[in-house]
């Protein structure tokens, strides 16, 4: 890219670079910290969890930080990783993957959802089924237009974006629906205890285990073991080759896109079961669901030019973000901590993607 | 549109001698100043307004056509700047909350240092230019995607005006910006003057990015980031100036905005309009890809995007579905442009 | 002129009739392990259309990226008009005089063809843009070079690459050059177009300009050229009036004394040829293309950058389709739509451009291999055989001798080599019927080199039929049990394995008629 071809032969090894095992502990320490994503969010992590209990030791929080509330607060993790993985199966696709139209999904998804459940009073698991179909048939519009027609992802998701938020609102005119069956599924979202073990641990939210570890479980296999994972690297990491070594590149795009859909509705689902209400807004209001999710694939680690990202660095970014989040929220009074979560993801952001461009430059030579 | 009128039919090799006399300048100098796709869009407004003035007759009349004017203002002088930034290739998603900021303290400056009318635009776009500035410097120098880095700012931004609203509406903000469209003293010969500046603004972005040297530096920027550098162009420079310009009507815009609204602003200011504005752009015809667009499409886009509302409404539909007209004319806008890109490729 | 002194003397001789304007002596670079340039010497006269010759990797891409300022020499001394200088940057090099028309046009294809030309020193009136101004200088020189004068105001994007490299040249001469360096500018050009080109550069040069020429086309050079300089192997070997060469003495200089490593003993089998190409066309790229390869046979096209024989490979592989003609496989005619059914039909491709066709750069070997055989290794086409995986990934390492401690490497920071075996590896993890290989060692180490060739080798043994596409002349002639030149997009002449390289080179450059070894 930076110059033109060369037709001398080119340096065998352009830098020597040291390998990874060489040097004393902490330069070795600090390249994983930087190259490696898992370390860097494990260490804030810990940093967070240690500072807020120090302060929560020291009476700076009006609740106390402890392992119920942090348990507590996983319910926001469910949303939030979930999107976060959907965004990473899109971004890992390339060619400025993105896709900021999973919010107007999680709207529209969920009052389809109502409709069925609360309205026509389809069986759960069925509803359940159609709502994800439908959210994989909106991911399918997304991934057509990106892949079959050639759309630059960013334009293809914002108009869908408008198209489905729109169409969630007007669906219902303007109404959210909360029949006793809608009202009846907050059950979902409470806590339970675990088995065996779960009388010394602090009560988990029943929806990490229902939907947020299964879709966790169903991502990390389909992008480590499956032929459909080692596509989706393969034309992010270089579309062209992928079409040399006779990959199909517009069917695995599209399909990042269709998963992305559908992992949505899954979540539309979610969404409505955690407000006993399935509400027009409920993925576009405010900043929107899109926003923060893209945030946390950024954050944990997915290059934004495709093809290098993990599951376990979304999910850790994940329970950065909700803890930081839920700490913020008892250091301050009133909405203020709400407030101070907007200035802590971006600044977190806005460093994660500074140290994404310095570390590729410096421990990956490229560019 | 001139005619070549020296036009000779070339014979391959001119023979011997170059020509004594100097070829007489020609007068069209760049490519035709309207691009097809304008034409379309001023097409199709011209088209909605008819179609619009016959479904409802009260469409054609001032007191529909000016908050229609008034409404289309900020999101095209905001455009303006946007344009500029996606032509260098880049993206400015942080707009929204850029003008939320700027609204919130300029209309406290109104309301408790009782500013006066230049004093508080000055300061708008003084704390615009800032905030685009941050953006620039992050971008041009941090070498991040604009998109990653202006999300992250966008979360500051917002943090920074909900922190100036400190959970309270302002309220009672006078009418210092009347002049800007609301009322008889906010129009001349029946426009507002918020539409004026803008197409004023635009006027003169249109003749920077045609005619200066800087103007076609942001193009080829767009173009090649690296030839051009290699030419000689400061390229960092260049793209921290889209952003800062950016900025600067982002605070010009927020005054529109307050303007706009009754003497009460609340926190839900800006929200949104960083797409409103990026559809508008990528409407009239600017490449998300970077180095092509025009100024002129923005202005147009936004028109449409206004009109489509205002029309949705008052056909008596429900407003909400203007949001999906929008979206299906971004579809087919670029659609259209990805088709005729693809033919061109084939020829 | 210093007719029997090929070595430029150190003082310019002050009885030449041509003035020195550049004289660069000792020049040496380094790319780490890699002596691209030892001590090469080059003195170019003003108004002089000074030729440089040499095969590929004698150093040629080089000196002029030294001489533009693109890349800094280790040692040695740039004179230029008598004053010495050092260029250290694109910006130094442009300050002297000295412009650069690099193969691929370094244009913007939104903006216009005169805002290109002026891109970054815009002539201005007031604030503005002398629009005028420019266009009427810019219409100048699309005389000079034989353009409509239209073209002027029209966006690069819409000319043709022809086209498009002459804007290059108006580009570069808009900056008053001193020197202007032409890197292989006939190579993408029709017959017609060059005329252009050749009546451009006599105009220049009558006015002073000195015009260093680089290109593999040798009959072209005794149209153009005053004075020759050869390379090879990174040194100048010599600088000669184009009067004292031909074609053939031109072709000896570049292949000099070093014959090109004896190809084994090998024998082919007879039998039907599995690959035919029958009068293959693609309008525009190629025409009229016959090829046959047998089982076990390496049969090599050699052909200069642009000639087109890169084109016909994509086209065997589904990557283009032909416009005519056919291509038969075990007598069937075939005619993959995409990669995908190439590969079903047992037919596989290395790939010309490693890093940008070739390479997954920040994944594993493993995954390198096992991309384009996802079937095979795994369960049902759904579930990876991680296990079958690795040891196919181990299998060819070891078979390949790759040089890396695991299968887990990455492959973006292995040398040229290295990352070129494992890409070689992909297309052997089911044996092919058919394998195209497409400058199988660019940019690949010397010990490399001879590894693949030998793997190449091996392969035909085995049963595959091998065609090698490459504009690498010893290496065609090294490893091919047959070898056909392309040239101006089709098949010309056929060698057996006792071709020369100056027979072959000198066919290949134009100089058929010299030697008698018509298909």
């Amino acid at each position: 890219m930076s110059t033109t071809t060369p037709t001398v032969s080119e340096p065998a090894t352009p830098s020597p670079r040291p390998s990874r095992t060489e040097g004393p502990l902490g330069s070795r320490l600090l390249r994983a910290v930087l190259t490696q994503r898992i370390v860097l969010l494990a260490i804030l992590i810990v940093v967070v969890l240690v500072t807020f209990m120090v302060m929560d030791a020291g009476d700076y929080l009006t609740a106390p930080y402890d392992p119920d509330y942090l348990a507590a607060a996983l319910i926001n993790a469910v949303p939030l990783a979930m999107l976060g993985l959907a965004e990473l199966l899109v971004i890992l696709s390339g060619r400025g993957g993105i896709d900021l139209s999973v919010g107007a999904i999680v709207s529209l998804a969920g009052m389809v959802f109502g409709f069925m459940y609360g309205e026509w009073g389809w069986p759960l698991w069925i509803a359940i089924i159609a709502t994800t179909a439908f959210g994989a048939l909106c991911g399918a519009l997304n991934g057509f237009l990106v892949s079959y027609i050639g759309f630059p992802a960013l334009i293809a998701t914002l108009a869908t974006f408008y198209a489905f938020k729109s169409l969630a609102i007007v669906i219902n005119s303007q109404r959210p629906i909360s029949t006793p069956p809608i009202q009846d599924l907050f059950s979902i979202s409470r806590s339970v205890e675990l088995p065996v073990i779960g009388r010394e641990l602090p009560n988990i939210p029943l929806g990490i285990f229902t939907l947020l570890l299964p879709t966790v479980i169903v991502v990390w296999l389909v992008l480590a073991r499956t032929t459909y994972g080692r596509r989706l690297f393969a034309i992010g990491t270089n579309d062209v080759a992928a079409r040399w070594a006779g990959l199909p590149v517009r069917d695995t795009r599209f399909k990042a896109y269709l998963y992305a859909g559908a992992i949505s509705g899954l979540v539309a689902v979610v969404t409505v079961a955690q407000f006993a209400s399935a509400r027009p807004d409920a993925g576009v209001s405010g900043s929107g669901m899109a926003l923060p999710a893209i945030t946390i694939a950024v954050l944990g680690g997915v290059a934004i030019t495709g093809g290098i990202g993990r599951v376990s660095g979304v999910v850790l970014a994940t329970l950065l973000i909700v803890w930081l989040n839920a700490g913020i929220l008892l250091a301050f009074v009133g909405n203020e901590g709400s407030q101070y979560q907007l200035l802590a993801l971006g600044v977190v952001l806005v460093f994660a993607a500074l140290l994404n461009g310095l570390t590729n430059r410096r421990f990956t030579g490229a560019r | 549109m001139s005619v070549h009128t020296d036009e000779r039919p070339d014979p391959g090799l001119p023979a011997g001698e170059p020509p004594a006399a100097r070829p007489t300048p020609r007068r069209r100098v760049l490519p035709s100043p309207v691009s097809g796709q304008e034409l379309v869009l001023l097409g199709v407004i011209v088209v909605l307004w008819i179609v619009l003035a016959f479904a409802t007759p009260a469409f054609f009349t001032a007191g529909s056509i000016q908050p229609l004017l008034v409404a289309t203002a900020p999101i095209a002088l905001v455009g303006i700047g946007m344009t500029i930034v996606i032509i260098t290739g880049g993206i400015d998603v942080s707009v929204g909350a850029a003008i939320m900021v700027c609204a919130v303290l300029t209309a406290k400056l109104l309301v408790d240092a009782g500013l006066s009318l230049l004093p508080a635009v000055l300061v708008s776009m003084a704390v615009g230019a800032v905030l685009g500035l941050v953006n620039g410097v992050l971008i041009a120098y941090g070498r991040v995607h604009a998109i990653i880095i202006t999300f992250g700012t966008a979360n500051l931004f917002q943090w920074l005006g909900l922190q100036i609203f400190a959970s309270k509406t302002v309220n009672g903000i006078p009418q210092t910006f009347d002049v800007f469209g609301r009322g008889v003293a906010g129009r001349t010969f029946g426009v507002p003057h918020a539409f004026l500046i803008t197409v004023v603004i635009a006027a003169l972005a249109w003749w920077y990015l045609r005619h200066t040297a800087g103007g076609r530096h942001f193009y080829a920027i767009g173009g090649d980031a690296n030839a051009a550098r290699l030419a000689g162009i400061r390229v960092q420079r260049r793209v921290l100036l889209a952003y800062v310009i950016t900025g600067v009507l982002v605070g010009l815009g927020a005054c529109f905005t307050i303007a706009q609204g009754t003497s009460t602003l609340d926190q839900s200011v800006g929200s949104g309009k960083e797409l409103a504005v990026i559809a508008a752009v990528v409407i009239g015809g600017t490449s998300i890809m970077g180095g092509r667009g025009s100024v002129l499409g923005t202005l147009l886009g936004a028109l449409l995007v206004q009109t489509v509302s205002s029309g949705v409404t008052q056909l008596g539909w429900n407003s909400n579905l203007s949001d999906l007209f929008v979206g299906v004319f971004i579809i087919i806008a670029v659609g259209a442009d990805l088709l005729r890109e693809r033919a061109r490729r084939a020829r | 002129m210093t007719p029997e002194d090929p070595s430029p003397a150190d003082d310019p001789a002050p009885d030449a009739p041509g003035v020195v304007r550049l004289a660069m002596t000792g020049i040496t670079k380094r790319f780490g392990a890699v002596r691209a340039i030892r001590e090469a010497d080059l003195t170019v006269h003003a108004g002089e259309v000074h030729a440089l010759v040499g095969e590929n990797g004698a150093g040629k891409s080089t000196m002029i990226k030294i001489i533009s300022g693109a890349v800094a020499a280790d040692t040695g001394r740039i004179e230029f008009e008598g004053a010495e200088v050092s260029i250290g940057s694109t910006t130094d090099a442009m300050a002297l005089g000295i412009a650069t028309v690099y193969q691929e046009p370094q244009l913007f294809p939104e903006l216009t063809v005169a805002e290109n030309i002026f891109i970054g020193r815009e002539l201005r009136t007031g604030g503005r843009v002398d629009w005028s101004g420019q266009n009427s200088r810019v219409v100048e020189l699309l005389q000079l070079l034989g353009l409509p004068e239209r073209y002027a105001t029209v966006p690069v994007g819409t000319l043709s690459i022809a086209e498009q490299q002459q804007v290059s040249i108006a580009k570069a001469l808009a900056g008053d050059a001193r020197v202007l360096i032409l890197d292989e500018p006939s190579a993408i050009l029709t017959d017609a177009e060059i005329e252009v080109l050749f009546t451009v550069v006599r105009r220049l040069t009558a006015s002073g300009v000195s015009v260093i020429y680089i290109s593999h086309r040798l009959d072209e050079l005794f149209r153009i050229a005053q004075r020759v300089t050869v390379m090879r192997d990174g040194r100048t070997i010599g600088t000669h009036p184009i009067e004292e060469l031909t074609v053939r003495s031109i072709a000896e200089l570049m292949v000099g004394g070093i014959l090109s490593a004896a190809r084994g003993e090998r024998t082919v089998p007879d039998g039907d040829p599995v690959l035919v190409l029958d009068g293959l066309t693609r309008t525009g790229r190629f025409h009229d293309v016959d090829v046959q390869v047998r089982r076990g046979e390496i049969v090599a096209l050699y052909g200069l950058v642009g000639s087109g024989v890169s084109e016909i490979a994509a086209c065997i592989y589904g990557m283009d389709q032909a416009t005519a003609g056919s291509v038969r496989l075990d007598g069937r005619a075939i005619a993959p739509r995409t990669p995908q059914q190439a590969q079903r039909l047992g037919i596989a491709l290395l790939p010309a451009n490693r890093k940008v066709e070739g390479m997954f750069s920040f994944q594993s070997i493993a995954f390198n291999v096992s991309s384009g055989h996802l079937t095979l290794l795994s369960r049902f086409g759904l579930w990876m055989d991680r296990a079958r995986e690795r040891s196919v990934a181990r299998d060819l390492i070891t078979r390949l001798a790759v040089k890396t401690p695991s299968e887990r490497q990455a492959i973006g920071a292995m040398s040229g080599g290295n990352a070129q075996k494992v890409v070689l590896a992909r297309q052997l993890v089911e044996r092919p019927q058919v394998l195209v290989l497409a400058e199988p060692t660019q940019g690949v180490d010397v010990g490399a080199k001879e590894e693949i060739h030998r793997i190449i080798t091996e392969l035909a043994e085995q049963g595959s039929a091998v065609l090698v596409v490459t504009s690498d002349l010893p290496e065609a002639l090294r490893i091919a049990d047959r070898l056909q030149v392309v040239r101006g997009g089709t098949t010309t002449v056929e060698f057996g394995p006792d071709a020369t390289q100056v027979d072959v080179l000198a066919a290949a450059a134009g100089a058929v008629d010299e030697e008698g070894h018509a298909a």
